[in-house]
């Protein structure tokens, strides 16, 4: 994270604060703290990660798992057997966890059991980042992070990868745009409830819609800084095998042309047919590993944004 | 209206569960209301249940029933809401759409309509993630709630997407509730409908309405509130209602009936029900009908 991106940050969470107790954001998200995956081929999606622009800046002290950094977003790749064996339904990568930046984690996690959200499994707890969650879609977990300036929850379990820099900076001015969830037929409604009621979440109407799919529902975090998008099977579609999971994350870009060729030059192939063909709007890339992607939306920048629009 | 829109409920029968889910299905019903005890009970464990239902090739229309939980505070609380989670893990793991949950009957829950309204909250938000939808009765017995328009209130008030209404048409008898209280139902939010029927008139008292509700009901047509019971299965229809039917028929005698005999008594009273009432309205009523109804839903 640069220093103005930190000034930034915390110009936002005196936003927030001086504001409190907002009834629309119950508890002061401020953004996404990490993205996490996990998966049996770490190499692999390290080398994924790395053609799309992240490095890898710390890995875990005593397990195998990874901190992935570009600009505002990390990625934590974790490997270790437990988690994979417990949160992989294959032996595809999946997005397993997602971490809000909130004012207060204690109080976020004990708002949201108050409010009926299931308790992480103890599983999730060994990773020693000591950090509260509880279950989301699928098998995956929601995060609440609190430690993101002076000393973040990296710090102690994390040791800095020789020769790394800490704060590898964002290729495109990408940054966390939101993430796809895919949802059982007639649950859109279910989860939107589970978005709103837990993590103050707003949902948008059709005309919202960004990216290169525009389909099922958009949620937006407080304050705008993330987007959430449900998406139920198609209809007559039977036959195709789906689950309810995080199925990938969306980069904000405010170049998307500009994003998608110079990613294409780090070897990142996008889908390039109808109605999925790149346009200024956005992008998707073709599915790496068997079930990771990545979606370009077009968007100024998270906190930028946020100020715009929230 | 045909027999796969009907299935009976485990507690109408006697004997093992194998042995239930073999008459239910030999009586030519396609689906099974669960009672967790069903599955709690079983000498094999719960999976061993889990296996049979899945074996017997039933749909499983539900399972039954969490008591006594909303409204109440701090242990008593904490306590309802660990039981609430193991019955929807148990929902979960069986395949049961949704779970029945009866408006409370605790001396120790407390009037405040919205701690009521909060807690069915929290139990809807709970059965999220496990994909399970929450359907609440009212007990004609209910200390707060003891008729379907006490229980859309809270299910109104509460406005969660998988949380919704069961009618049970002995309570709703039971109690004299105005066939127009269905009126200010949205369809979509009735979940399942509960039928049976009993031998005398409303009972007066809440004592009496338990009693005969546990030990003397009997199936549609055999019952003293045949018109009654035929009109309330016209009126949901007109309502929209495309949800299952089940057979809910608490009866001492049955207990001591074989399960086929008691099964072939549920396949009569769906001869009487169609005989009784003219089949599900035809699309174009329904259509025009749910079109409306749905107008003033969330």
């Amino acid at each position: 994270m640069t220093a103005s991106e930190r000034d930034r940050q915390r110009a936002g969470a005196r936003w927030v604060e001086e504001r409190l107790p907002l009834p629309s954001n119950p508890l002061g998200i401020r953004g996404i703290e990490f993205v996490e995956y996990a998966t049996r081929e770490p190499l692999a999606l390290g080398a994924l990660l790395r053609r799309m622009g992240f490095q890898e800046v710390a890995r875990h002290r005593s397990r195998e798992v990874l901190l992935f950094r570009q600009g505002g977003m990390n990625v934590i790749v974790n490997a270790h057997a437990d988690a994979v064996r417990e949160s992989a339904r294959s032996d595809a990568p999946a997005i397993v966890g997602l971490a809000f930046r909130v004012r207060d984690a204690a109080f976020a996690h004990r708002r949201a059991l108050e409010l009926g959200a299931w308790d992480m499994p103890t599983r999730a707890a060994e990773m020693e980042l000591h950090i509260p969650g509880i279950h989301g879609a699928g098998d995956s977990l929601v995060y609440f992070v609190d430690r993101v300036d002076e000393f973040s929850i990296y710090d102690v379990d994390f040791i800095r990868a020789p020769g790394a820099a800490r704060d590898p900076p964002a290729l495109f001015g990408m940054h966390w745009f939101g993430v796809v969830q895919s949802v059982f037929a007639d649950r859109t409604d279910d989860w939107i409830d589970f978005y709103t009621a837990l993590l103050g979440f707003e949902r948008l109407d059709a005309s919202h819609f960004v990216g290169v799919l525009p389909k099922g529902r958009l949620l937006r975090s407080p304050g705008g800084y993330f987007y959430l998008q449900l998406v139920e099977p198609p209809p007559g579609a039977d036959f195709v095998e789906w689950d309810e999971q995080l199925l990938r994350v969306g980069l904000g870009t405010p170049d998307v042309p500009a994003a998608v060729q110079g990613l294409g030059e780090r070897g990142i192939v996008f889908v390039d047919r109808e109605p999925l063909r790149p346009t200024e709007r956005g992008a998707l890339t073709q599915i790496y590993m068997g079930s990771v992607c990545f979606e370009l939306v077009h968007s100024d920048g998270g906190d930028a944004d946020a100020e715009k629009t929230g | 209206m045909k027999l796969e829109d009907f299935g009976m409920d485990t507690i109408t029968l006697p004997g093992p569960l194998e042995a239930k889910l073999a008459a239910i299905r030999d009586a030519g019903f396609t689906q099974v209301m669960l009672s967790a005890s069903d599955l709690a009970s079983h000498p094999g464990g719960e999976a061993a249940a889990i296996r049979a239902v899945r074996e017997s090739g039933l749909r499983v229309t539900g399972l039954q029933v969490l008591r006594d939980f909303e409204g109440l505070a701090g242990r008593l609380h904490e306590y309802k809401v660990d039981v609430a989670k193991s019955m929807l893990e148990m929902a979960q793991g069986v395949g049961a759409p949704l779970l029945l949950v009866c408006s409370t009957t605790s001396a120790h829950a407390v009037v405040d309509f919205d701690a009521q309204v909060a807690d069915l909250r929290k139990l809807a938000m709970l059965a999220v993630p496990l994909g399970v939808k929450i359907a609440y009765e009212g007990l004609s017995w209910g200390r707060f709630v003891d008729d379907l328009p006490g229980a859309w209130a809270r299910v109104r008030k509460a406005d969660r997407s998988n949380l919704g209404l069961a009618l049970d048409s002995f309570h709703f008898l039971a109690k004299e509730t105005p066939l127009d209280a269905l009126d200010d139902v949205y369809p979509n939010k009735l979940f399942f409908v509960q039928l049976s029927d009993f031998m005398w008139s409303a009972p007066p008292t809440a004592e009496e309405r338990r009693e005969t509700a546990r030990h003397l009901r009997v199936f549609p047509g055999e019952g003293a509130h045949s018109d009654a019971l035929a009109e309330l299965i016209r009126a949901l229809d007109r309502l929209g209602y495309e949800g299952d039917y089940s057979f809910e028929v608490f009866n001492d005698d049955y207990q001591q009936m074989q399960p086929a005999l008691v099964a072939e008594r549920a396949r009569r009273s769906v001869e009487w029900i169609t005989s009784h009432v003219s089949r599900r309205s035809l699309p174009v009523r329904r259509s025009t009908t749910s079109a409306v109804a749905r107008g003033h839903a969330r």
